[in-house]
């Protein structure tokens, strides 16, 4: 870098304000600081050799990404990522995939056949 | 700083009742008692599934422990929680045999409970249709958590932990930022409290916080809302104070060019933040863009750039290096740019303001031309010489007034309209009476308004090459390149009308550019300037 105007000492009140931006440079903001809380899947900062995939693929937040995911890994997006956006794009593929979701008992259903008995109430 | 009067006045009351430490006997055991009982509500599977039955239940709480009694009362309440989830923050925090992850989770789960807390008080308060209450209370309690963060950021020093502070303040804007018809009803207010705050936690007055801040300035829900969502552009300007403050913070040490890795770090966030703004916010840039070149410091060419290079989304700009390309033909250039600054305010001493605009009207007297140095040199030492602020209002000022000017004998700005008047009298006067570092500062001051096709581009284009093409000695011409060749030799973005008048002065012979000294200087410079040359000359032939 250059200094056209030629350096300026820094006043005392620079050097007091370096002072602590240096020592917050010591505990930068993490990612997960701004983040809802992830119970089961915490964000795990850490270096990976450059000639591994280092970001996501391109269009893999998009519901047709997601329903060629298979059913487990659905269900485990659906299950260890609660109140995220792949949360909804699981829950998205997976009803398009005829699944029905038990609020109840907090699972997921398919037919295997069809039912026996079908009423407005409920079918079985 | 501001007087606490206004919107801002419960922030202020809120930051003054965080150094209160005259809390009631027994307050402090009854907070932490219900903090601890909220925290678990929070946390009860149960109760996650309905937050507002956990919320009156709780309420009932409060009001058996008389703390709903008055509002002295609950912003004690506020304070002593805050005190408490940072407390707790800290204590993890030194838990050093502990996982990163897990310490953090702790820490969340304290002031995720708390903010929770808050964001259904403050929408709960008052009823329905009280906006005033709700808002109050915000600014209320962000006025304690501010008062709280400065309190601890001057006790306890280089120890100061950034990490809760940030968190309530996402995690709470974020709450408010729901979908429901109560909150989106008071949005405009729920940002207007958040960046009073953020002004006032700026990073020259809590520099522990800086990194945090600037997260929280640029987080996507953040931006999203102060420049997208919010109609009428009504958060616009105050998202350019808070930039401002960064920029202004950032500035002693980038005009050093001596940057530590704090600095670094900061510096490539803040490049980040412009390139989101250049990408998907490029009027706000342009609108704003003078508020912003005022305080970042001369050396930050690509910086600048950023900013000057960004033009309204609906305009085509015509590749500068289309040969014979006619300047003069375009349309937008008849049209001004918007300047949401008022710069002509920055004219002072008022008395100067008025001799200005007599000698601009009269041409006379001579006098003001002899004395306008004086006017803006500020001191005698090397490098701050010179009122960058008035020299910048000056020159956008006079430009714009000869523009008005030439458009009232019923011409258009071109290379002689813009001769023989009192506006370019100031200019050459300047161009040959300062001193290197001042014409450096006015040379840059013209520059910063090459941007994209519009009336002030197209008249501070022609002054520059007006100004090269009379200068008396080389001195004037070579640092007229300098200034344009700085900003060229930098990466990318270069702003389309410095590049216009950059081509202009090396294809025009008229300007005899090549016959110049300081152009064969050294074999260094030569050779640049050849492949500048080169890349404009190539897609002459095509």
């Amino acid at each position: 870098g250059v200094a056209p105007l030629g350096p300026v000492p820094l006043q005392r009140e620079h050097q007091l304000q370096f002072q602590m931006m240096e020592a917050a440079y010591c505990h930068m903001p993490h990612p997960s600081d701004s983040e809802r809380l992830r119970s089961y899947l915490p964000r795990n900062t850490c270096t990976t050799p450059p000639y591994y995939q280092q970001v996501q693929l391109p269009h893999s937040d998009t519901v047709e990404f997601f329903q060629r995911l298979s059913t487990e890994t659905l269900f485990f997006i659906f299950y260890y990522m609660e109140g995220s956006k792949g949360q909804y794009l699981a829950a998205k593929a997976l009803k398009k995939q005829s699944w029905r979701f038990h609020t109840k008992y907090m699972m997921w259903f398919q037919r295997h056949e069809e039912p026996k008995v079908i009423n407005e109430e409920y079918e079985q | 700083d501001r007087a606490p009067a206004g919107p801002t006045a419960h922030i202020h009351s809120g930051i003054l009742q965080a150094r209160d430490f005259d809390d009631p006997p027994g307050l402090m055991e009854k907070t932490e008692y219900l903090l601890r009982e909220w925290v678990q509500m929070h946390h009860n599977p149960q109760h996650a599934r309905d937050p507002t039955k956990a919320f009156s239940i709780f309420v009932h709480q409060m009001n058996i422990h008389g703390i709903l009694k008055t509002d002295d009362l609950i912003t004690r309440f506020f304070k002593l929680s805050t005190q408490m989830c940072v407390d707790l923050c800290y204590r993890a925090l030194s838990e050093t045999a502990t996982a990163p992850s897990i310490m953090r989770a702790k820490c969340f789960h304290s002031l995720d409970a708390f903010v929770r807390l808050v964001a259904l008080l403050v929408k709960h308060s008052g009823d329905a249709t009280n906006t005033h209450t709700k808002i109050n209370l915000l600014n209320k309690v962000l006025g304690i958590v501010a008062g709280v963060l400065l309190q601890d950021h001057e006790i306890r020093g280089t120890d100061f932990q950034q990490l809760p502070y940030h968190r309530i303040f996402i995690m709470l804007f974020l709450e408010l930022c729901a979908p429901e018809p109560v909150l989106e009803a008071v949005n405009f207010q729920v940002l207007t409290a958040f960046c009073h705050t953020l002004h006032i936690l700026r990073p020259a007055k809590a520099s522990g916080f800086c990194y945090a801040w600037l997260e929280l300035v640029s987080h996507r829900v953040f931006i999203g809302r102060m420049l997208a969502i919010t109609p009428q552009q009504k958060c616009w300007g105050m998202y350019a104070q808070l930039l401002i403050d960064l920029f202004k913070y950032l500035a002693p040490y980038l005009r050093n060019a001596e940057l530590a890795k704090p600095v670094t770090s900061l510096y490539k966030g803040t490049l980040r933040v412009l390139l989101v703004l250049l990408h998907d916010f490029p009027e706000f840039l342009c609108d704003y863009h003078y508020g912003f070149c005022d305080v970042i410091p001369p050396n930050c060419i690509q910086m600048r750039n950023l900013i000057l290079s960004a033009f309204p989304r609906n305009m085509r700009l015509p590749d500068p290096f289309t040969p014979n390309l006619k300047v003069d033909m375009l349309q937008e250039i008849a049209h001004a740019p918007r300047v949401l600054t008022n710069f002509a305010s920055t004219i002072q001493p008022l008395t100067f303001k008025k001799e200005l605009d007599s000698y601009l009207k009269a041409r006379a007297p001579v006098t003001f031309l002899s004395e306008l140095r004086s006017n803006l040199q500020v001191s005698q030492e090397a490098g701050v010489r010179y009122n960058i602020q008035l020299m910048n209002a000056l020159v956008l000022y006079v430009g714009t007034q000869a523009i008005t000017f030439i458009r009232s004998k019923g011409h258009a700005p071109n290379m002689s309209t813009i001769a023989h008047s009192a506006h370019m009298d100031i200019f050459q006067n300047l161009a040959v009476d300062l001193d290197t570092e001042g014409r450096y500062l006015f040379l840059n001051a013209i520059a910063n308004q090459l941007r994209y096709p519009n009336s002030h581009t197209h008249y501070f284009s022609c002054t520059l090459l007006y100004l090269f093409a009379e200068a008396n000695t080389e001195a004037i011409q070579e640092q007229i390149t300098r200034v344009l060749l700085e900003r060229l030799i930098v990466n990318r973005p270069h702003p389309w009308g410095l590049l216009i008048t950059f081509i202009e002065l090396i294809k025009n012979p008229t300007y005899k550019f090549w016959s110049h000294e300081f152009v064969h200087c050294a074999p260094e410079i030569e050779k640049l300037f050849e492949s500048v040359a080169r890349s404009c000359m190539v897609q002459k032939q095509v």
